[in-house]
């Protein structure tokens, strides 16, 4: 047991060290500084989805409505009310949050393919909203005419708005705080019922747990940390457009999930760095780079169905 | 199984995984860039090569490489070898357009971006582009703003603004069909700029809007708008939906047998769209922006000869003459201002005249000062059902429009340049 936390530490002292160096080695394997943002970013986005995919055994199609609604609230606050990247990303985290403890008491009830079903009818709205909403959300031009503001901390000042590097160390910040939240999250008692009904829903029910409250908690967990996702993922690329709500985005943080393990903690960074960095590889080289990364998927499902991550653990416990 | 001894573990899994390793080698190696040439200049491509628009992208590909091959032949630009970094910005998705972007310009450090062929990624490319200070050239993305109320100092557009192209358009329609018409618009931001563009072109030379119907983008079934259409009984439908529903649209109409009943018009029509249409659809009034049969204009025969041997026998459209005005507009840039700076390049661009051998139009083009917007010629006329000497010859050019007549005023753009101090 004790080899095994070990074990445990140095996946997360790798994770660690790799991350805070990045922007050190990202230039020499061929890459850029952007990219790297852009990994964590999405991370962020599919651990987010994983809270309730991996630990509370509900499958969402509809989270990109969330990354959506935390990206546009974002831009939409820096370009029409206040030009401030703090005050941007709290209302966009909050719109997201908000819109997930609205829909959610409507959708706990539901289960398995019908659960999914109706998040991606949600997420819709969502996305239809934004697509025709030309006046207020640029329509299908997307949200443009705004940048991130530089970050005023009183004795100094962060310029995220130029410098790529320091940039990214702010979303690394973000992204520390938030998957500590949720480590955090995950080992109290809260998660460990999050775990149980994932484990056996009916048993949970029997031993007194209210399981639709618990998912919809998770919901909101879950869609709150997409929306803060969303808000960093607008600052990167200075721009919103509908595409960051449709359901194929939904997809894609799945399938991050599912390639990097759903069951592992640091999974869907693993699926994350994976799909974001064959996808800007890929297609540079070759117009046909999406037939590639489904055939990745189709390998990893086929063959590692716990994903990259369960690789590691399977050798582990061998 | 036994955890020791070689030849058990050497089983199927151990296998498929090392052949996926050796597999993966094979894809990465390159990843790990070796330190290129500095001494050639790298002008950056971020247009689509996938989804809807793949099709366009790639003749713009076919007319930048010809070009980036002249330059060369010629001793490229400053003394210096050209070369192109393409990269695929999907026909959609801004994010990815984007981050291509800032990939062209922070890691292979291109001097000049080009792209996009739909709009939202031309002007969300173009923010990028100003933002870093890069030389940015659109060549076929149309949506006003870009050279418009959103135009930035370093921004060049190529293809028309669709103001341009409904001004172009609307006196044809008038004198040929009358003032009263019907509109068909898709519904996303570009179809109420291309419609809100052809009612105001319409209302300058007295036509009004008897009607008009949003349709939602990807309609495959138009005969409900087309019912309604008919019974406005306007001298004109103008259709203004793009790729496949364009073609829908159009086919439905004519098996309707609208264009007996009234006159069929729009727009742009792109050579693209008319060899994907069904010959009874090769109908109506329109505007090309470049057209490959013009007998009386030098230099044409040439360029047309060239690209035939570099598409497998295909005719240049106007999307071939984009990339390649695109490109030598880079290079044009860059001779002028003696310099790969953005700013000098820029300044040395403002009401620059393309050389009649890149223009290939009767009254040239020119880049307008305030605006970056390239003046061209526009060519209004009618689609015919099988070209006579040539099977792509699908168009007849009925009036050669002047850009300089038809585009909107400067101060019409509402293009404030944002020059840096």
């Amino acid at each position: 047991m004790g080899n095994l936390d070990l074990r445990k530490q140095s996946t997360n002292l790798i994770v660690c060290a790799l991350l805070l160096t990045l922007p050190f080695w990202i230039d020499h394997v061929g890459s850029y500084i952007q990219l790297g943002t852009q990994i964590v970013v999405m991370a962020l986005a599919a651990m987010a989805l994983n809270f309730l995919l991996g630990y509370t055994g509900v499958l969402s199609f509809g989270h990109a409505a969330y990354f959506g609604l935390g990206a546009y609230g974002t831009g939409m606050t820096i370009r029409y009310l206040l030009p401030s990247t703090g005050v941007g990303i709290l209302v966009g985290t909050l719109v997201g949050a908000l819109a997930a403890a609205v829909i959610g008491p409507m959708i706990v009830r539901l289960r398995g393919v019908y659960f999914a079903m109706v998040t991606i009818a949600f997420g819709q709205v969502f996305y239809f909203i934004a697509f025709r909403w030309n006046d207020v959300t640029g329509g299908d031009d997307g949200l443009t005419n705004w940048k991130r503001m530089p970050i005023d901390l009183g004795f100094t000042t962060v310029d995220i708005q130029h410098n790529a590097t320091a940039f990214y160390y702010f979303v690394l910040v973000i992204f520390a705080v938030a998957v500590a939240l949720m480590a955090f999250l995950l080992r109290s008692p809260f998660g460990r019922t999050l775990i149980a009904i994932r484990e056996n829903e009916r048993r949970a029910r029997f031993m007194g747990v209210n399981v639709n409250f618990h998912i919809w908690m998770s919901w909101v967990i879950s869609c709150t940390f997409m929306a803060l996702a969303g808000s960093l993922s607008s600052l990167l690329n200075n721009f919103v457009d509908p595409r960051s709500l449709f359901w194929t985005q939904s997809g894609t943080f799945v399938i991050m999930c599912v390639m990097g393990g759903m069951r592992s903690f640091w999974g869907p960074l693993v699926g994350a760095a994976i799909f974001v960095a064959l996808q800007d590889y890929l297609s540079s080289a070759t117009p046909n780079w999406q037939s590639f990364v489904g055939l990745v998927f189709v390998i990893v499902v086929l063959f590692f169905p716990r994903g990259v991550m369960g690789i590691f653990r399977r050798k582990a416990t061998e | 199984m036994t955890k020791d001894g070689f030849t058990s573990r050497l089983d199927r899994r151990t296998l498929l995984k090392a052949g996926a390793v050796i597999g993966a080698a094979q894809i990465a190696s390159p990843f790990v860039r070796v330190a290129r040439a500095a001494d050639t200049i790298k002008i950056g491509v971020d247009n689509p090569l996938t989804g809807t628009y793949a099709a366009l992208g790639k003749n713009e590909g076919i007319g930048m490489a010809m070009a980036v091959d002249e330059i060369n032949a010629k001793g490229g630009i400053l003394g210096r070898q050209v070369e192109l970094s393409i990269e695929d910005s999907t026909s959609g998705d801004a994010s990815t357009a984007v981050a291509k972007a800032r990939k062209l310009i922070d890691r292979d450090q291109v001097s000049f971006i080009l792209g996009n062929i739909n709009s939202a990624l031309a002007q969300a490319i173009a923010n990028v582009a100003n933002e870093k200070s890069v030389f940015h050239v659109v060549p076929g993305g149309h949506t006003d703003s870009v050279t418009g109320s959103n135009c930035h100092w370093n921004t060049f557009r190529v293809c028309n603004t669709t103001q341009t192209e409904a001004n172009a358009v609307a006196g044809a329609v008038i004198k040929n069909a009358g003032k009263k018409w019907y509109y068909l618009t898709p519904d996303y931001a570009f179809g109420h700029t291309l419609q809100a563009g052809m009612e105001k072109a319409a209302a300058a030379l007295g036509g009004t809007k008897v009607g008009g119907d949003l349709t939602p983008l990807g309609t495959t079934d138009f005969s409900s708008y087309l019912i309604k259409a008919q019974a406005a009984n306007p001298d004109a439908i103008i259709f203004l939906q793009q790729g496949d529903d364009g073609v829908n649209v159009l086919k439905q109409a004519v098996q309707f047998g609208l264009d007996k009943k009234t006159h069929l018009a729009g727009a742009q029509l792109e050579l693209e769209v008319l060899l994907g249409l069904p010959p009874e659809a090769r109908v109506g009034t329109w505007v090309f922006e470049w057209y490959w049969n013009q007998p009386n204009v030098p230099g044409v025969k040439e360029f047309v000869a060239e690209v035939r041997k570099r598409s497998g026998g295909h005719v240049p459209t106007a999307r071939t003459w984009f990339g390649y005005a695109s490109i030598h507009t880079c290079a044009l840039a860059a001779a002028q201002a003696n310099s790969l700076d953005a700013v000098k390049m820029a300044r040395a661009m403002q009401g620059f005249k393309l050389p009649p051998e890149i223009a290939l139009m009767p009254d040239g083009a020119y880049y307008r000062a305030g605006q970056n917007q390239l003046i061209p010629d526009l060519y209004v006329g009618h689609p015919q059902a099988t070209g006579k000497d040539d099977p792509e010859d699908l168009f007849v050019v009925d009036q050669v429009v002047n850009g300089a007549d038809v585009s909107p005023t400067l101060e019409e753009t509402m293009c404030k340049q944002d020059w840096p101090a």
